[in-house]
């Protein structure tokens, strides 16, 4: 009843029994994770039945353990990547409204699907005269999916990856980030993202590592910020925490200054140590000196975990070469991909990597040159992703972790500035795969411009309900007192892409 | 295939449901399914078709279809409402049906009768008890040989007694005199303060601590951040440059908290001037920077959300009710009407944010006072169809009001008039002084440079004449470059240097052109700004005359002449500028060169707008009447006065909340939990108080003294409860209550992100105590040492350190999260604020001592070392594992050739000590900063 908040911190939640813990302080309990150190032993849940924070268990079988969730900044053109519309080609040049297909400007999903947060902004229109697709597409694989010309390495994975066509959302501006993150649209605040329920809801794997890791230039403050890996109520602990790919500066604090030597910070630790131990035994009662301990431990422990997980030096040539390390173009993002295949290894519950922060609206805002523009971009993530999903599956692990690729909305299959689209929040694809997924599919579908989502329609929320879904979550049950979540925040789970 | 599946699953639900027909529970099974589903609609707050479902005798009364359960459950409306097989609209509206399970349950409960356990009836929501105003009890009967007989006590004892517990016996002096020390002023004891109080054997040496800690500055500081947190306290957030949210300046709200608290202002007053000081107190700058409280919630693109929030905190914060949730739709837990939320908000809907000058700065963009006013009295306020803005209901303009569950009708609203001065800043002395100013120093540097100018002419006209007179003249002499008065860029520059100063005639002859054509530029610079001036001087006279109150006499007259200046100010300028236009032209001639045929083009067409200028300006002169520019925006001279009767409602002793939402504040920060769970939500759907009694008591006293907050903390941290030790070492008390909900024992508690920096600074000696100003970059915080409360904050600008402690998050805070992560023991592990502090301490330590090293100095330097971080001497295991480090690190220090330094890309501010022995006392002091007794609150 008392701690009805969010934090999860065992912080006095219960009392333990002097003697448990003195048991304990006596056996210095390494290696216990910390949470579940108190929450794990069924102590903490206690005997009322009052709210407590998630004891870190899933709530059903999970399907994976692991999320890799690569995000595009700015707006990846659907129609060039994952959702061919040979009717682009066809009536292009042609004004919507003169087309057999002017039914889409009349849609009752123009209006529905479409809260504006700059009402008179240059850009976020919808764009009458239809503009040609830019690239070929291919059908690949056994399942002979359609994927574009841009994609090459990525299409020979077209066996492992489900594609949900018909994604839709509401901001019409890059406000559509952040919204893709937390289910809601900008005008409404900030709230929880999807890898801080998963934080929130799931236990470590390793406690060494944060849970919750984000690679890549967050998304800028303009569309949503720091915002789109946080945690907002559920408490600081349970957002993101951005990890550099530099091991000599992978996080804040990861270590002291150069001044500094190894074994003189291991002599203070082991001192530390020492005294919080004999306060500990001071205090039998207070959780939190235990906690506090645990906290060093791990903390001690990360030090040399996190620079080494982030240090690709140690991973082989071919592996390098399979995700483009050795190439100009594909080597940042590869080299984020390789420590996010590094990274789930380890435990580490959810990775998201940005691409194409440019500390505005994002690279991938194609308002004109989009076939420059995107045919460059695609070029740096094609082979680094794909080789994510060979190298994932060749260590077995695509079976238990799942890869997201999202972007924030579609682009208008109208042109804009002669070579460029616009945004356009009614249609987009989404691409998935990996554990507890299906491989070769694509579900949902666009009309014939790529306008509108018709066909299995899904709002953001549910790429986040099928991923908690699949992670053993019922976010239903991670509901937090004075925190009314809305029936939209929930999302359905694509069962139809579900293996 | 699927619906098959569908049927299959429809009947694997039905299957133990009818199995269990017999078992169905009314009180376990059906009652939450009707909770969660139906009596948002049909219970106690609405009664949609006149049918309740919150208690069976509703039910079986039913609405206007008759009784909601019938013999049967194929018959009951119930089921043919939610199953959507009768002539009913499918139950519930605009949310999902029922799973085919809880119908399943509600058709066998029906069906077996609809048995349910006798229950009373569910109370009237409106007589729930924090819709009532606070009566003080009684204090509780005590003897005299009780615990205590401070009145906190006295209600607390009574609960112990109930409950089968006993209190702590009192902390250790040294920990209770840091408790205080970080509770009220967010900084520990110095070991000179804490070996005082241990050597004051006085009856009231503890008082007369308290007394002055509420006396500090620090007070108003570490308490101004609590309320920060409950006021949403926030930096301007936005895009690069571009604001979105809250605003700049609006640090001199922060300000404004800090002073506030530290005269001990009371809370009312507070509440209302944050509401509302530009309408109670319009002649009171200082008061108005309080207004920060509704600045905070501008929001760049949408009035909507701005509003939703200025709406939702104010009823949070001071009244401890979450309207916000009545913005859609009725409130579903207590009777607040839809309606009510959009009357609440009609209170907001006239005010704007705006930004005036202060003395010194006259762009408002690098300084100014922000706050709130109110704009347009006219702006209606409409219900939004079930919370959405496309949806206005135009029909039924809403006037301004408050729940009537909270006695909202002694609402009195009367419009304000405001000083002169408050609706239009440009009358404020220091803004005439400026302009004033201003005016006088361009006239002087233009008569200046008139002067100069005219002697370089008669310079140039003597070397002409010289030429004349002799073969051989003088190298031509550049004329005086400009003196910045004139920023035009046609003003003619100093010739190009000469190779070589030949035949000079022509040459002389170029410079005298240009000399002549500087004068005559000066001449009519030297006349606009003189006549600026004068335009100046006249405003000032007839701004006087026009707001005076009642007007002067003369002042149409005035006005007529202030508008005449300006006109011809503004012909003056004009001509000057023509004058500088014409010059271009010429030198664009001159020029020659690639371009000459377009910037020829480009220096008429400029002369062409410049001369369209004039003339619109000389037209403007001869038409002039009583009007002029005036130095500021002249805003509405009136404000509507419903803030202000908002802010008397609200802090009113009348209001059953505000006092009472108050305390359970207060109390909460001095114990680490409060009365109220539930602190933003004191209705039906919030947590009872542990202790009613006493939060009534409470909020009584609270009001009848004045609304002093010095005087609660002083009540609170002078009760026993307060002093008690936080060990909680009783099996008994700890079976009985585990959680301390009834207080037996003080909570230790870790410090808050602000403490823990604050903190490591001052026991260096190192924090800068300057307060107040503008906010600081947040990246800064482990180089410069203010406090913590000064840096920037806001949704995206943040400081990492205090992040990771847990600070506060800005979209609301209404109570602080306070965890235990690894992030925050490599924040203080390796920080460099961490590590230059302990340097930085250890030397300070050290010279104190001014010991050399040996084992019984050392010995010395530990028990300084506690006493300054921990505030307690070591015990006896401490120091001799503290002794053994120190040994140890020395001889390690001794060969650092063995040692591995680490690969970091940090710098330090402070360099560790050369000599092994001083820079194994600074790790020492590394360590006590880690220490669990320094982050611990005890």
């Amino acid at each position: 009843m008392r701690r009805w908040r969010q934090p999860q911190s065992p912080s006095r939640n219960t009392r333990l029994p002097r003697r448990a813990f003195l048991a304990d302080v006596g056996m210095g309990f390494t290696g216990l994770a910390l949470g579940e150190m108190l929450l794990g032993d069924g102590i903490a849940r206690g005997a009322t039945s009052a709210w407590q924070p998630p004891d870190g268990r899933a709530h059903h079988r999970p399907r994976a353990k692991s999320v890799i969730w690569i995000f595009l900044v700015g707006g990846m053109s659907h129609m060039e990547s994952f959702d061919p519309k040979p009717a682009l080609n066809e009536f292009g040049g042609q004004e919507i409204g003169n087309t057999p297909h002017k039914d889409v400007l009349t849609a009752s999903f123009v209006e529905e699907n479409l809260r504006i947060v700059v009402p008179d902004d240059a850009n976020g229109h919808i764009r009458h005269k239809l503009f040609p697709l830019q690239v070929a597409f291919q059908k690949r694989g056994q399942s002979g999916l359609e994927i574009s010309d841009w994609f090459p390495h990525l299409g020979s994975c077209a066996d492992d990856l489900a594609i949900v066509r018909s994604m839709w959302t509401t901001d019409n501006n890059h406000g559509a980030q952040l919204q893709f993150h937390t289910g809601r649209h900008v005008l409404e605040g900030q709230f929880p993202t999807i890898g801080s329920w998963v934080h929130y809801g799931l236990g470590s794997i390793n406690e060494n590592l944060p849970r919750f890791v984000v690679l890549g230039t967050p998304i800028a403050d303009c569309c949503g910020g720091i915002g789109a890996h946080g945690a907002n109520y559920l408490g600081p602990e349970h957002s993101g925490v951005q990890l550099g790919v530099d091991p000599a500066a992978p996080l804040p604090f990861a270590m002291p200054s150069a001044d500094v030597y190894r074994e003189e910070q291991q002599a203070e630790f082991t001192l530390l140590n020492k005294l919080n131990k004999l306060a500990a035994v001071e205090y039998p009662e207070d959780q939190d000196i235990r906690a506090r301990i645990k906290s060093y431990e791990l903390a001690f422990h990360m030090q040399t975990a996190v620079p080494d997980v982030v240090d690709c030096a140690q991973e082989t040539e071919d592996t390098h070469k399979l995700y483009g390390l050795d190439q100009k173009e594909t080597e940042p993002f590869g080299r984020q991909c390789l420590v996010a295949r590094r990274l789930v290894e380890q435990g580490v519950r959810f990775v998201q990597i940005f691409h194409g922060s440019n500390g505005g609206a994002g690279a991938w805002d194609a308002h004109g040159n989009l076939k420059t523009s995107h045919s460059t971009l695609c070029g740096q993530i094609d082979r680094p992703i794909a080789a994510l999903i060979q190298d994932l599956k060749r260590r077995g692990l695509l079976d238990e972790t799942i890869v997201v690729i999202g972007t924030e909305f579609g682009r208008t299959p109208g042109t804009q500035n002669s070579n460029g689209r616009d945004h356009h929040p009614f249609g987009f694809s989404v691409v998935m795969a990996g554990g507890g997924l299906k491989g070769g599919v694509a579900h949902g579908a666009t009309d014939a411009l790529g306008f509108h989502a018709i066909e299995n329609r899904h709002y953001v929320t549910d790429v986040h309900a099928t991923v908690l879904d699949l992670m053993g979550l019922d976010p239903r049950r991670l509901e937090v007192p004075g925190r009314k979540r809305l029936d939209i925040d929930f999302g359905h789970p694509i069962r139809e892409i579900m293996a | 295939m699927r619906l098959a599946g569908a049927i299959l699953l429809a009947l694997l639900a039905w299957a133990p449901a009818l199995c269990a027909a017999e078992s169905v529970d009314y009180v376990r099974d059906v009652k939450p399914i009707l909770e969660q589903h139906c009596i948002r609609c049909h219970g106690a707050i609405e009664q949609e078709s006149g049918l309740r479902l919150d208690h069976i005798s509703f039910m079986r009364q039913g609405g206007v279809r008759g009784t909601a359960l019938a013999a049967s459950s194929d018959k009951s409306v119930l089921i043919q409402a939610v199953d959507g097989s009768g002539d009913v609209e499918q139950m519930p509206l605009e949310a999902d049906p029922l799973s085919d399970e809880q119908i399943a349950t509600l058709r066998a409960w029906i069906d077996a009768g609809a048995p349910a356990p006798q229950e009373p009836l569910p109370a009237d929501p409106r007589e729930h008890w924090s819709f009532r105003k606070p009566v003080r009890p009684p204090l509780p009967e005590t003897s005299p040989d009780a615990w205590s007989q401070h009145p906190i006590d006295r209600f607390l004892a009574v609960e112990h007694q109930r409950q089968g517990l006993t209190p702590m016996p009192p902390a250790e002096k040294n920990l209770l005199l840091r408790r205080v020390y970080l509770d009220l002023i967010g900084l520990p004891p110095t070991p000179e303060e804490l070996r005082a109080f241990q050597a004051d054997a006085s009856p009231d040496a503890y008082e007369k601590v308290v007394d002055r800690l509420l006396a500090s500055p620090r007070y108003g500081e570490r308490w101004g951040r609590h309320w920060m947190d409950v006021w949403r306290y926030s930096d301007w957030d936005g895009y690069g440059q571009e604001v979105r949210e809250s605003q700049p300046h609006i640090w001199r709200w922060r300000d404004w908290i800090v002073e506030s608290l530290n005269a001990d202002k009371p809370y009312d007053r507070m509440v209302a001037e944050m509401l509302a000081a530009d309408e109670i107190a319009p002649a009171d700058e200082e008061a108005r920077r309080a207004t920060g409280f509704l600045v905070r919630n501008w929001y760049k693109f949408n009035r909507n959300v701005w509003l939703d929030n200025t709406v939702e905190h104010t009823s949070k914060a001071f009244l401890g009710i979450t309207l916000n949730c009545a913005r859609c739709h009725n409130h579903m837990y207590d009777p607040i009407a839809q309606r009510e939320y959009y009357q609440f908000r009609a209170f907001f809907e006239p005010h704007q944010v705006r930004t005036d000058r202060v003395p010194g700065q006259s762009d408002t963009k690098h300084d100014g006072l922000v706050h709130a006013y109110d704009a347009d009295a006219d702006t209606p306020t409409y219900l939004f169809e079930r919370g959405n803005e496309a949806k206005p209901d135009k029909e039924n303009p809403l006037s301004p009001g408050v729940p009537a569950v909270l006695g909202g009708d002694t609402l009195r609203i009367a419009s304000v008039e405001l000083p002169p001065e408050a609706y239009y800043p440009g009358l404020r002395a220091f803004v005439q002084q400026e302009t004033l100013a201003e005016a006088i120093a361009s006239a002087d540097t233009a008569r200046k440079s008139l002067a100069t100018r005219s002697e370089a002419l008669a310079a140039a006209r003597q070397k002409l004449a010289a030429l004349a007179d002799t073969a051989s003249p003088p190298a031509a002499k550049s004329p005086p470059a400009g003196n910045g008065a004139e920023a035009e860029s046609a003003e003619p520059k100093a010739d190009p240097p000469k190779q070589e100063a030949t035949t000079g005639k022509d040459e002389l002859q170029v410079a005298l052109r240009d000399a002549e054509r500087n004068v005559e530029l000066a001449e009519s610079e030297t006349l606009a700004t003189a006549a600026e001036l004068v335009a100046v001087r006249a405003k000032i006279a007839a701004d006087a005359a026009t707001f005076a109150t009642p007007p002067a006499a003369n002042a149409e007259e005035l006005a007529r002449e202030a508008s005449r200046a300006e006109g011809v100010a503004a012909v003056e300028r004009a001509r000057h500028k023509v004058l500088v236009a014409e010059n271009g032209v010429e030198r664009a001639k001159a020029a020659g060169g690639d371009n000459a045929k377009k910037n020829i083009e480009l220096a008429e067409s400029k002369l062409t707008a410049a001369r369209q200028v004039r003339e619109t300006a000389q037209a403007a002169l001869a038409k002039s009447d009583d009007s002029y520019t005036h130095f500021t925006q002249v805003f509405p001279s009136s404000s509507t006065g419903r803030r202000a009767a908002l802010a008397r409602w609200i802090a009113s002793e009348e209001n059953p909340l505000t006092a009472r939402v108050a305390v359970n504040h207060i109390w909460m920060r001095h114990f680490g939990d409060p009365l109220v769970q539930s602190v933003f939500d004191f209705g039906r759907n919030g947590q009872e108080p542990t202790h009613p009694e006493l939060l009534d008591w409470l909020a009584v006293e609270f009001m009848e003294q004045g609304w002093r907050m010095k005087s609660l903390h002083r009540l609170i941290v002078t009760s026993a409860a307060y002093r008690m030790a936080s060990t909680a070492r009783d099996e008994s008390n700890l079976a009985r209550d585990p959680e301390n909900r009834y207080l037996w024992h003080a909570n230790a508690r870790r410090m808050e992100a602000e403490v823990v920096r604050d903190s490591t600074l001052y026991v260096a000696g190192a924090l800068d105590e300057t307060m107040g100003g503008p906010e600081l970059d947040q990246n800064t915080g482990q180089e410069v040492a203010r406090r913590s409360l000064y840096f920037r904050g806001s949704k995206e600008k943040k400081m990492t350190f205090l992040d990771t402690f847990d600070r506060a998050n800005v979209t609301d805070c209404y109570r602080r999260s306070e965890t235990i992560v690894p992030q925050q023991a490599l924040a203080m592990v390796n920080s460099p604020l961490s590590l230059a502090q302990a340097r930085r301490l250890a030397g300070t330590l050290a010279d104190q001592l001014q010991t050399q090293p040996t084992p019984e100095s050392e010995t010395a330097f530990i028990a300084a070392a506690f006493e300054r971080v921990l505030c307690r001497p070591p015990s006896d295991e401490e120091r001799d594992a503290c002794l053994a480090f120190l040994a140890e690190q020395s001889r390690m220090f001794a060969d650092p050739a063995k040692l591995a330094a680490f690969e970091s890309e940090e710098e330090s501010d402070v360099p560790p000590a050369a000599d092994p022995h001083a820079r194994a006392r600074e790790n020492l002091l590394h360590v006590l900063l880690n220490h669990n007794d320094f982050l611990t609150v005890r």
